[in-house]
């Protein structure tokens, strides 16, 4: 393999023909010699790693590297499946093995899920202890959005009075809630009998 | 010719109707007899928000008659709800353990579940569906479904030996579920259970009297707008007990569903509506002249928008 070869070989792939005759040879000598067509790839794809023209992904031709590989693997000759002879003894017991399996299974299942569901709410609730909010329980969906600050100086303050605003809606908002379930559970009263003692005054309920 | 067929068909399909909804009502009635007459012992499981809350629920009627029952949050602080005939003790970590004079537990099972369903058939249609599974029981299906877009449905199971209930879910007009209880074990007995020996003997704390509702024309507003069956159930002044503010109250109630409405003033001069949801309760808040107005119930949230809209504040708004 001599040095000229290379020089045509990389004038050609740079479009600059020096001559038909060493052209033709070229072309010949790559397509038979294994080595040379590998350069010949190469060389494209130093080119179009210089006019940065490459895909995104590389695609190395793998299809020839399986192909050997599958040749080198030992076959596996696996037995051939007999028909079992299933008498009705084999039928019967299987009968038995499910009928006596499937309460268990059934057991084994809704213990499994009471045991989920048990982790499940142990972990949200050491989510919630973790929280600095007793608060998390409610999951806010404001009507409008909050503009984003544009400007880095202003992003901190801005991002804290959010914060803080946001705080005081939660908790403004839990006040409210537990607030309509006691109301609902001192109400209780007045629907089964309408008649109450004193009259109030101002403005103190319950504790 | 045809037009007979037609009729009869339509006929055919309209009693076919009827008699869904006559075997919808009747499974209400046998639930709501369950629920007051047998000795069971369940457990169910609250899902909403990506959250569960178990609880542990006994009943039972004692020799003398006399109901008896035990709700327990299991997780977390204890709550206890007890219930000796007619009077119901509170137990929470926020307060100190208190009575009220009624027969009605307020908890995670809507109230009138035990009392009589009729009295909201003005504005839910009580629809048989269909037969399922729940909790290993074959169960039957009922849907309560709002008449109106302003409200949601409940969808209940019910267990078809004893009409107790296996399932139920609060689910929009659209089928979008958001809030439900799934019983996770079902236990009805004969003779009463420890727990409720126990609770007999009990001492439960002193009754608190509850004070006088305020009469319509106590109120320097009125809300001007509700859906329809909505009734006004009390009103009054009080301070949230969390951030001590003063509030004028009125809650309202369609047999279902209870709605809270709060106005109070406010340091801020307007404040755009927020509002979250927590499972099917909706929590709306919006400050309009100085006013803080907030919604809170199971309501769709456009309802309770609606709601906080129509109020209307009369000419002796400056006595607070």
């Amino acid at each position: 393999m001599s040095e000229s070869k290379f020089e045509t070989m990389s004038s050609c792939v740079d479009n600059y023909q020096p001559n038909d005759a060493a052209f033709d040879e070229i072309f010949d000598e790559i397509s038979k010699d294994g080595h040379l067509s590998d350069t010949w790839g190469r060389y494209h794809l130093m080119g179009d790693i210089i006019r940065n023209d490459i895909p995104e992904t590389l695609q190395f031709d793998l299809s020839a590297q399986i192909a050997a590989a599958i040749d080198n693997e030992p076959t596996i000759l696996a037995p051939k499946v007999s028909p079992v002879k299933s008498s009705s003894f084999v039928k019967e017991l299987k009968g038995r093995v499910i009928q006596f399996a499937k309460p268990f299974g059934q057991l084994a299942i809704a213990a499994s899920a009471a045991g989920i569901m048990v982790l499940g709410v142990q972990q949200t609730n050491i989510a919630n202890n973790e929280s600095a909010l007793p608060l998390q329980i409610i999951q806010t969906n404001p009507f409008g959005g909050i503009a984003e600050p544009v400007s880095f100086n202003f992003q901190q303050a801005d991002r804290k009075s959010q914060k803080q605003a946001y705080i005081q809606q939660q908790r403004r908002f839990q006040a409210l809630l537990s607030d309509h379930h006691q109301q609902i559970k001192l109400n209780s009263t007045t629907a089964d009998n309408k008649e109450t003692a004193s009259p109030e005054e101002g403005e103190n309920l319950h504790k | 010719m045809r037009k007979l067929i037609v009729l009869l068909l339509l006929s055919i399909t309209t009693s076919a109707i009827a008699t869904e909804n006559e075997q919808a009502t009747s499974w209400l009635q046998k639930l709501s007899l369950s629920l007051k007459q047998l000795n069971f012992n369940t457990s169910f499981v609250v899902v909403k928000n990506n959250q569960a809350e178990p609880y542990h629920w006994f009943h039972g009627i004692n020799e003398g008659g006399e109901e008896l029952e035990i709700i327990s949050l299991l997780n977390g602080p204890r709550r206890d709800v007890l219930r000796k005939g007619s009077i119901v003790s509170y137990i929470e970590p926020e307060l100190p353990p208190y009575s009220i004079a009624t027969k009605q537990i307020s908890g995670p099972i809507p109230t009138v579940f035990r009392g009589d369903m009729s009295s909201i058939s003005s504005s839910y249609d009580f629809v048989s569906v269909g037969r399922s599974r729940v909790l290993g029981r074959p169960a039957q299906l009922i849907r309560i479904v709002s008449k109106d877009q302003h409200r949601f449905g409940y969808w209940l199971w019910l267990d078809q030996e004893s009409s107790l209930l296996l399932k139920f879910a609060l689910i929009t007009r659209t089928g979008q579920l958001l809030e439900q209880v799934q019983f996770t074990h079902l236990e009805i007995t004969k003779h009463l259970s420890e727990n409720l020996k126990q609770l007999e003997t009990a001492e439960l704390p002193q009754i608190s009297e509850v004070p006088k509702s305020f009469q319509e024309n106590d109120m320097a507003w009125r809300v001007g707008w509700l859906p329809n069956g909505f009734k006004r159930i009390k009103a009054n002044r009080h301070r949230i007990s969390s951030t001590k503010q003063p509030v004028e109250f009125m809650l309202f109630s369609d047999g279902l569903v209870n709605v809270s409405v709060y106005i109070n003033n406010s340091a801020d001069k307007q404040r755009a509506v927020e509002y979250v949801m927590d499972g099917a309760t909706v929590v709306l808040n919006q400050v309009n002249k100085g006013f803080e107005v907030s919604v809170v119930g199971k309501i769709p949230s456009k309802t309770a928008k609606a709601i906080a809209d129509s109020i209307v504040l009369l000419a002796k708004s400056n006595n607070q």
